[in-house]
């Protein structure tokens, strides 16, 4: 099914300026693709439409077949709980949680917490957080929050995830463990993974590579 | 919600446990000084009630105005110009038909009892001291049905006036300036006509300066020869099966009568004004204390809901609706609110039990302990103006945290 963007467009302010210029693209379930291009020609922009984080202004975005803008606030939710995973360029935990509780947030939305628990546990020994998960984000390094952070994006085991410079703030190891970890699921659950990047080496690694510039696809 | 709410109240521990404070220390503050003047209204009103009447019907007191004997000199036509008006009050201050009150108030099952008075004033004299003094002449067995004297009374019976014989009882305070003593005798006159001897009986103490220094009760017929008025009465107190109907009836025979009735508490109706001054002083400090809580909780949940906003934005992204945001914040007002609310009652329950043993000045009935009331209305009360400001201060905070937009923290902090 995947997602389908027809001829999405996206403007700002007033006047308006257009950001997005009219794209039309499709990412087929289980790739693993990145977006690339210039600062300010809107690479995040359109991961937050194509992720249904922000509506476009025109345009549709249809996911496995839904037209994202024809569904209740409450449905919307319910699919970025269930199908979607996160992971942005800071990690955002909550402070006041330990590193377990982060990562079992999204099943607590959906009442599963008992059910994934077993799942976050098994996730965060993979991602050698075995030893932390009673720990508090202000104990753990700057990747291993990171770390904790991807986790809690893959624990409903979604369809999609969705990574706004997910490395931009690691050095190169912790950057390198982040997208071989990406790849280990896009592989293993095949489950899409989607993730912007300034890093060539890691654009890369991707299957297919969204080259954008000024608002459109190049290719 | 309720999870991480606590959670997030937890982690402030410090702001938490002070607004806590602020929302028990008001809500105790409540129920302590409620119950503390809620017991001295009782008692006020309990004196009031029972050591009077639930209704007093009397004479209605006519002054002269300046015209009212143009008639009487002149004749119906004239116009007349006083140079000096005549004024004073007429003088027959007496219930012109006590028979048209004591056959209706026969047939009223509303009436429990109710008593013919002879109220005068005289002056009270022994050996050299004199005093002036209310003196009520009744049926003392039908008095003590109205009133609660019987239960005041420190020396003799209260019955024992009998009806006739010139016996009296007289308030301990009034006895001791006269240096009077049970039994004893003192002179009664009412400034006309003749002094007389009276037979002190019995004293009673009901704990009302102004009413134990001045007031005698006597038998009606002998109050009566006293005055040179035979079977006269200025008064007629009622006692009521239900005190609460009190002002209601009293409206309504007012109307009907030439009489003056009133109900108690518009017999006192300077007391019930300086009550309801109390009540508002009493309510405007607690609302003035939880509004500073409510002001705490506001700020501290305004503060959270801006340090906290990528937080919001990543839960809003896990797919958490604008309402759970809502929920997060509103739910940790309630609970302070709640918490405050609970701990407030408990510690005002402690103030009264404290409050209700210190030892004030002898009264009488009262016992000589502070009145407290521990009215179930005000502890519910307390508790529902604790839970509500904390409610209202957190609301606004949270519609706020509700409407934050995840995608414009998210881009703001991200790029
Ligand atoms: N809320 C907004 N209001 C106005 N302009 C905006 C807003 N969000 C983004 N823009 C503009 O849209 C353009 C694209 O922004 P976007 O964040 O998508 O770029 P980007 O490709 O992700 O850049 P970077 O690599 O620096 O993250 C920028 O010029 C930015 O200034
Ligand atoms: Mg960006």
């Amino acid at each position: 099914m995947g997602i389908l963007l027809t001829d999405i467009r996206k403007s700002f302010g007033s006047p308006p300026t257009q950001v997005l210029k009219g794209i039309s693209l499709e990412i087929q379930e289980g790739e693993f693709v990145s977006i690339v291009g210039r600062s300010g020609c809107g690479k995040s922009t359109l991961l937050y439409i194509m992720s249904t984080l922000d509506p476009p202004s025109s345009g549709t975005v249809l996911i496995d077949g839904q037209d994202v803008n024809a569904i209740s606030s409450r449905e919307l939710h319910r699919f970025r709980n269930l199908k979607m995973g996160f992971v942005f360029q800071f990690h955002h935990l909550l402070p006041e949680l330990n590193a377990l509780e982060n990562v079992l947030m999204p099943a607590m939305k959906a009442n599963r917490q008992e059910e994934r628990k077993a799942f976050a546990i098994s996730l965060m020994e993979e991602f050698g957080l075995g030893k932390k998960l009673k720990s508090f984000p202000g104990q753990l390094s700057g990747g291993e929050q990171q770390r904790v952070a991807i986790a809690r994006g893959l624990v409903m085991e979604p369809r999609y995830l969705f990574a706004d410079e997910p490395t931009g703030n690691l050095d190169s190891a912790n950057g390198n463990a982040v997208m071989s970890l990406f790849r280990r699921i896009n592989q293993e659950q095949k489950m899409a993974v989607i993730y912007v990047t300034h890093d060539i080496d890691f654009s890369k690694m991707a299957e297919r590579t969204i080259q954008m510039s000024d608002g459109l696809v190049l290719s | 919600m309720l999870f991480l709410a606590l959670r997030h109240l937890l982690s402030r521990k410090r702001q938490s446990v002070l607004t806590l404070t602020g929302i028990v220390l008001g809500t105790a503050a409540y129920v302590a000084i409620s119950g503390m003047m809620l017991g001295f209204q009782t008692f006020i009103v309990d004196q009031l009630v029972n050591n009077d009447a639930h209704i007093r019907i009397s004479a209605r007191e006519e002054p002269i105005e300046p015209h009212s004997l143009d008639e009487d000199f002149f004749g119906p036509e004239a116009l007349v110009d006083w140079k000096a008006a005549p004024s004073g009050r007429r003088d027959n201050a007496y219930i012109l038909s006590p028979r048209f009150w004591t056959e209706r108030m026969d047939r009223m099952p509303e009436v429990a009892a109710y008593s013919q008075q002879l109220v005068t004033q005289v002056i009270v004299t022994r050996a050299k001291v004199a005093k002036a003094a209310r003196l009520i002449g009744s049926d003392p067995a039908r008095q003590a049905q109205v009133a609660n004297i019987k239960n005041y009374m420190i020396k003799g019976q209260f019955t024992d006036i009998g009806i006739g014989g010139n016996r009296i009882v007289m308030g301990d305070g009034l006895l001791k300036q006269l240096g009077a003593s049970v039994p004893g005798t003192v002179y009664l006159s009412v400034g006309k006509g003749q002094t007389q001897p009276f037979k002190v009986i019995g004293s009673f103490h009901l704990g009302v300066k102004a009413l134990d220094d001045s007031t005698l009760f006597g038998a009606l017929p002998d109050v009566q020869k006293l005055n040179g008025t035979p079977s006269r009465i200025s008064d007629i107190a009622v006692r009521l099966h239900d005190v609460e109907g009190a002002r209601e009836l009293a409206t309504s025979w007012n109307i009907l009568s030439q009489e003056k009735v009133q109900s108690w508490d518009q017999a006192n109706e300077g007391i019930m004004s300086v009550f309801t001054t109390q009540d508002i002083v009493r309510n405007s400090m607690t609302i003035s204390i939880l509004i500073v809580a409510g002001f705490g909780i506001y700020n501290i949940l305004n503060m959270a809901v801006t340090h906290k906003r990528r937080e919001i934005a990543i839960l809003r992204s896990m797919g958490y609706e604008s309402s759970d945001i809502v929920a997060l914040f509103l739910t940790q007002g309630i609970i302070l609110g709640v918490l405050g609310g609970i701990i407030g009652c408990l510690l005002g329950y402690g103030v009264c039990e404290i409050m209700a043993r210190i030892p004030v000045a002898d009264r009488g009935l009262g016992g000589n302990h502070m009145i407290i009331v521990f009215f179930p209305g005000i502890y519910v009360r307390g508790f529902i103006i604790a839970f509500s400001s904390a409610s209202i201060a957190s609301f606004l905070p949270a519609r706020a945290a509700g409407r934050l937009s995840p995608i414009d923290i998210i881009r703001s902090e991200n790029s």
